[in-house]
């Protein structure tokens, strides 16, 4: 038995002991602790040092709220996560913690300087300090900034553990499962609806689990408790869901939530993900999130041992642990009294009861006394003493306003209350109106804009019946919204605790103000004299103070600061707090891993990859691929010993010899049916479509309305109503798009329907001098003779057997052929054709290659060598728009006077000097290199690549009045030095008379 | 209610079946008795007939009956289209007593909604599939080819996801 | 994540299964040739971008695949109403007494 750990109390296990290290020394817990309560037990109450200040600090809270008992926490290789909260990490066997922000050791830390250096340290001091010289920035300031504050550090391995997201759908989600969430969970649940209720804690309860002595429907909280958990786990319409917060309200009553899965297991189940974010449309939406405790604002309030009192008294009742052998309590709210009584009768009387009020409820000062604690009312509270633990409390007697004279109180613990606030913040990510309770002062939920309730404390109802009542009513009409018969059935209590208190700025004090370290914001250091700096030096709106003090903006997200800047900063300002206004909340409501956010998309599933039929025949002959929008292609097939650049010149060799084999399959395939097919593509593409003869094609070009090209592709005419229609590999998706939306709204009268017929076929390219003579003995039923089936032909017959659509076209300038064939079939035809073609020396040949054929050619790739500013004459394309057509889409802005404005950048043929050097795509090109910087550009290179067939390198670009410049010479300043280019107004480099596709 | 039965589910590859993506303006004008609700699936024998948009119907059936069907569709006289999909995408079979858990890992929709022997195209993760609801406990996929393996691996991890029963590790584990 | 209401499934759907597709109403000119080029600017570039109820298409791309017309209200991001293209647009006022 630890030190302060009471025998037989609390929730946790006293059978059950668990071992844990912290900073290296080994502990004992119990199982049911949290790392912060298993260290409290034995007596550590420093558990990390703060942000700024590197000031000494221990827990706070018991919860989500706490903004110092930061640690690491460490479950092997690959699995650490910093800024943990000691009081939400679930002990578990083995697990290791270690503090953080201390160098060389959490009692020694040699950055607590910074806490003696305070008064440089105020704030906006990084906004003001850092200003000149302007050079400092980079290499001094930041980097030692960076280097002393933060929390813990990022971890450098890739994270081991798995995440997974699921989808939700419920007709009434419950967001707390404390008393008000419990009677929601009842009344909603008994009436047969869908009911989600959600807790971030390990286990249902809320307050409950701290106030054992409550008596409910006649049974002690926790029978009560546990009978009611027993029949929402009964009731199969119910889901019970712990350790799962809620971070975001989003639209219409979608709630993310975030579930821990294993962090609380010694050995997770194989397969188990650490965390899963629920995505969950709730028809209705309860919140019973409670209240939030504030501390007291005065002088050493952060010292190890000073904690909210709410803490202690969840301490001693949840988990059987003494918070201290002589605390003492200081408050501004009856709550903190029943605290001070639980104490006493565990054991661990009190040293004195503090209360800023001149007077309370004399039952409560009649149970004090008879429980043997001192109280002092109408005091103020003027600093503590201690290092690493406080020592002691510092008492001022207030006389008409004034500070009287002080008393020195010897404590081990400081549990103060600074009474409560309704915890908000969910309700204000729905941008839900937030009112101002003068009678409880505090902000509470005002209009919604959701399908919600807010029910219990969490709207300023404060005490065990009142959440209960109100839980009840609110789950029944939620219910009710979602469409059921519900009642709100009643709860009889007895022995609760309500109360009331006072809310306050920071507390009077006989010192100079100017010195105190009078903490608001824990985690960021953050004093109430920095709030009124601020607003000294001009903040005004209460956005600002936040930003320039950073109060609010740490991990707990102003759990515990935002009132208390509020009060302060409207008392600094001369309004009252709901002329300020708080700050806006925003999700996550607690810091998210973002393995949580990205789920499923890690490693091998991080996005989809798709891969041709013919990419496994690639796999296996050593291709090397690169992604093409989500497709991965082969790029090239290198052989042993070969550079890209060797396997793309033999890839281009061999093919413009004999025979290359090419996996297309990746061209986006539309197939366009019904009898107004050819009206659909007269309106759509540039070219004249009615003409085109069934069984031959011609090459489409795509603008938007803006004039501009989107795409390209070769249309094929199957039959007088159909076509084959392919667009680029990352077009696909896009063009079939906006094809629909012009058919379905523009032209909703034309008989024509689209069909992506994409990963119908797997497409086969066979392009060289000899794709004839090795396809010829594979096709049935079609003559593909040069006279019969020529260049720009399509027809359906047989290949190899399989029912094929075949296409004459070539990309590279050889004579060439495209088989279509149904995807099953792709990679058997490919591996066939391999095979025969072995006597040609059949070779396989990925995108590279096909780029530098196709740009040896002067073909353009869309999305390359255009940008979405080329118009068809600036691509040289000005020969694919039929020029009879009344309209087609794109056809008017090309008139618009920008249009044919001179100046305009064309696409034109660059040619090194040096015919040795390959120009870098997205190079500059200017006509003087030795103009002054910043020099005018005149366009950039959009493909460059060595040309094996023409023994020198090969570049296109877009050049203002490019083809106006035929033969000018240009030049590319690059930082290696100049490149002097010529430009050829035709990009057709190889084979300009086009014999070779013709033969 | 349990959200994940240890039992789980099973995803199996569906051999190949001859789709037909038909479009025509008047269903009653194709004499197929197609349904018109979006989302509604007729049946005639093995065939069956999934309304996916207003003007679109998903064709099915077996292998066996392909020159058939294709015959029947051909012989539509008013103006239509009919394209032969059956090699475009893949079908698993989605069933057990978890399949409503292992789906919500990646579609959005509400399927406890989406009564039986009705289907809906809809998103898996970031690809489009086409869903049917074969029986309470029973779906089919349908999800174009190259997404295939990125969903199946998906449905796998999802599987031994839901295999590993967390949801009963109560307190403490 | 929104829910949007698809006019042709009349469900009420999540918007993983919807694209956005921009100000709704703004038909292409029957005969473009005939406009000023200050007109065709108008038609091509020129939005409304209000700052509250909205005309805007939407396609049920991951769904029944058809265009649609939405009633948004921009500062609060919620539906009024949505339609089938070619429907007239709905009157506002009649839409803001329904939503109350």
């Amino acid at each position: 038995m630890t030190r302060y750990r009471l025998p037989n109390r609390g929730r946790v296990d006293h059978a059950r002991p668990v071992r844990f290290t912290f900073d290296g020394k080994s502990y004992t817990g119990l199982a049911g602790d949290t790392l912060a309560s298993a260290l409290l037990a034995n007596g550590v109450h420093l558990m990390g040092r703060s942000f700024k200040y590197h000031r000494p600090r221990g827990p706070v809270s018991t919860g989500s709220d706490e903004p110092n008992a930061l640690v690491g926490a460490r479950r092997g290789p690959g699995r650490f996560e910093p800024n943990t909260r000691a009081t939400i990490q679930e002990l578990r066997e083995g697990l290791e913690a270690t503090s953080q922000n201390r160098w060389p050791s959490l009692a020694f830390d040699i950055g607590s300087v910074n806490d003696h250096l305070g008064s440089l340290f105020s704030a906006g001091f990084y906004y003001k300090t850092f200003m000149w010289p302007r050079a400092f920035w980079d290499r001094v300031y930041e980097p030692v900034i960076r280097n002393a504050a933060g929390l813990g550090v990022s971890p450098t391995e890739p994270d081991a553990d798995t995440y997974a997201s699921r989808f939700a759908h419920t007709d009434v989600l419950i967001v707390g499962a404390g008393p008000a969430g419990l009677a929601a969970a009842l009344a909603a649940g008994r009436s047969g609806t869908a009911v989600m209720l959600v807790d971030e804690n390990a286990e249902p309860g809320g307050a409950l689990l701290s106030e054992p002595s409550v008596v409910i429907d006649g049974k002690p909280a926790w029978d009560w408790l546990a009978t009611t958990v027993a029949e929402l786990n009964a009731l199969p319409n119910v889901t019970v869901m712990t350790r799962t917060t809620a971070i975001g309200y989003y639209h219409q009553n979608l709630v993310g939530l975030c579930q821990r899965l294993t962090d609380h297991l010694a050995a997770p189940p194989a397969g188990a993900p650490r965390e899963r974010l629920w995505k969950v449309r709730a028809r209705e939406v309860v919140l019973a999130q409670g209240a939030l405790e504030k501390p007291l604002v005065f002088d050493g309030n952060d010292r190890p041992g000073v904690m909210l009192a709410g803490a202690a008294q969840t301490y001693l009742n949840r988990y059987g642990v003494r918070v201290g052998d002589r605390p003492a309590v200081v408050t501004a709210h009856d709550s903190a009294w029943h605290i001070a009584f639980d104490l006493a009768e565990s054991g661990t009387r009190p040293a004195v009861i503090v209360d800023v009020r001149d007077t309370v409820d004399p039952a409560l000062t009649d149970r004090a006394h008879a429980l043997g604690i001192e109280t002092l009312l109408g005091r103020t509270v003027t600093g503590t003493s201690g290092r690493l633990r406080v020592k002691s409390l510092r008492v001022n007697r207030m006389e008409n306003g004034a500070v009287g004279a002080a008393r020195d109180i010897a404590c081990d613990a400081v549990l103060m209350c600074g009474g409560w606030t309704p915890c908000l913040h969910l309700f204000s990510h729905t941008q839900g109106k937030i009112d101002w309770d003068a009678g409880i002062q505090a902000y509470i939920p005002g209009a919604t804009t959701e399908a919600v309730r807010i029910a219990g404390a969490g709207r300023g109802l404060w005490g065990i019946a009142a959440a209960l009542e109100d839980g009840a009513a609110a789950g029944a009409l939620a219910a009710r919204d979602a469409g059921r018969e519900a009642e709100a059935q009643p709860h009889t209590v007895t022995a609760d605790r309500t109360g009331s208190g006072v809310t306050l700025t920071e507390l009077p004090t006989d010192r100079n103000p100017a010195a105190a370290k009078a903490f608001i914001d824990f985690q960021n250091d953050v004093t109430a004299k920095d709030i009124r700096l601020a607003v000294r030096e001009g903040m005004r709106s209460i956005e600002h103070v936040k930003r320039y003090t950073t109060n609010g903006m740490a991990t707990d997200q102003g759990k515990m600061s935002n009132v208390n800047g509020l009060m302060i900063a409207a008392d600094a300002l001369g309004k009252r707090a709901p002329q300020v206004g708080l700050t806006t909340f925003r999700p996550p409501y607690t810091p998210t891993t973002f393995g949580a956010f990205a789920g499923y998309r890690q490693g091998a599933t991080f996005e989809a990859m798709r891969k041709t039929p013919i990419d496994p025949w690639a796999e296996a002959h050593g291709a090397v691929f690169e992604p093409v929008a989500l497709w991965r292609r082969a790029r090239y097939f290198p052989k042993p010993g070969e550079d890209m650049h060797a396997a793309v010149a033999r890839e281009c060799r061999a093919t413009r010899a004999s025979l290359g084999i090419f996996d297309a399959s990746t061209l986006g395939k539309i197939e366009v049916v019904g009898p107004d097919a050819v009206t659909f593509l007269e309106r759509m593409y540039t070219n004249p479509w009615a003409k085109l003869g069934v069984g031959r094609c011609r090459y489409g070009l795509l603008l938007g309305e803006d004039g501009f090209i989107r795409d390209d592709g070769v249309i094929g005419r199957l039959a007088p109503d159909r076509f084959h229609v392919t667009t680029t590999t990352g077009g696909a998706a896009r063009v079939l798009n906006m094809m629909e939306d012009y058919l379905q709204t523009e032209w909703p009268d034309l008989q024509v329907w689209l069909t992506s017929t994409t990963e119908q076929w797997a497409t086969v390219a066979l392009q060289g001098p000899n794709a004839r003579k090795l396809l010829e003995p594979f096709v049935e039923g079609l003559d593909i003779s040069a006279g019969a089936f020529p260049h720009m032909a399509v027809a359906e017959c047989t290949v190899s057997g399989l029912p094929a659509r075949l296409f004459r076209v070539s990309f590279t300038g050889e004579l060439g052929f495209e088989v279509n064939v149904p995807a099953r079939h792709g990679r058997a035809l490919w591996e066939r054709l391999w095979e025969a073609g072995r006597p040609y020396d059949i070779t396989p040949y990925g995108t590279e290659a096909m780029h530098v054929m196709r740009a040896e050619k002067g073909y353009i790739i869309v999305g390359q060598d255009t940008d979405g500013t080329l118009t068809p004459d600036d691509a040289g394309l000005g020969w694919a728009i039929g020029k009879a057509k009344p309209d087609f889409v794109g056809k008017r802005s090309l008139t618009r006077p920008d249009m044919v404005a001179k100046g305009r950048k064309q696409l034109v043929g660059l040619l090194t000097d040096d015919p040795s050097v390959v120009l870098q795509e997205g190079a500059q090109i200017v006509a003087d290199p030795t103009q002054p910087i910043p020099m005018t550009m005149l366009g950039h290179v959009t493909s460059a690549y060595r040309s094996d067939a023409l023994g020198r390198s090969i570049a296109m670009a877009v050049v203002a009045d490019g083809r106006a410049r035929d033969g000018e010479t240009l030049h590319v300043p690059m930082p290696e030095g100049v490149i002097a280019v010529k430009v050829v107004k035709s990009t057709a480099f190889h084979d300009p008379e086009n014999a070779r596709l013709s033969a | 209610m349990t959200i994940a039965t240890p039992s789980g589910v099973t995803v199996a590859e569906l051999p190949p079946t001859t789709r037909i993506s038909l479009r025509i303006a008047d269903p009653a004008a194709a004499g197929l008795a197609l349904p018109t609700a979006i989302g509604a699936r007729s049946a005639e024998g093995a065939r069956t007939a999934l309304c996916l948009g207003p003007d679109e119907w998903l064709i099915e059936a077996p292998e066996a009956d392909r020159a058939a069907v294709l015959a029947t569709v051909a012989g539509i006289a008013a103006p239509h289209s009919a394209v032969e999909v059956s090699d475009r995408e893949i079908t698993y079979a989605l069933e057990g007593p978890a399949v409503l858990d292992l789906l919500a890992t990646g579609c959005p929709r509400d399927l406890a909604r989406m009564p039986v022997g009705s289907g809906a195209r809809t998103v898996f993760d970031t690809a489009q599939v086409v869903l049917t609801r074969e029986t309470q406990v029973r779906f089919h996929l349908t999800v174009w080819r190259s997404f295939a393996p990125h969903v199946r691996a998906l449905l796998d991890i999802a599987g031994r996801e839901l295999a590993a029963d967390l949801d009963r590790n109560w307190l403490h584990g | 994540m929104l829910l949007i209401r698809c006019p042709y499934c009349e469900l009420e759907l999540p918007e993983l299964e919807f694209a956005y597709a921009g100000e709704a109403h703004i038909a292409r000119p029957a005969d473009p040739a005939g406009l000023s080029d200050e007109e065709w600017r108008d038609f091509l570039f020129i939005r409304s971008n209000p700052k509250g109820v909205h005309f805007e298409r939407w396609r049920h791309v991951n769904g029944c695949a058809r265009f649609f017309n939405a009633v948004r209200e921009t500062v609060g991001d919620k539906f009024l109403a949505t339609y089938r293209a070619g429907e007239p647009r709905p009157d506002v006022a009649t839409l803001k007494g329904d939503a109350k």
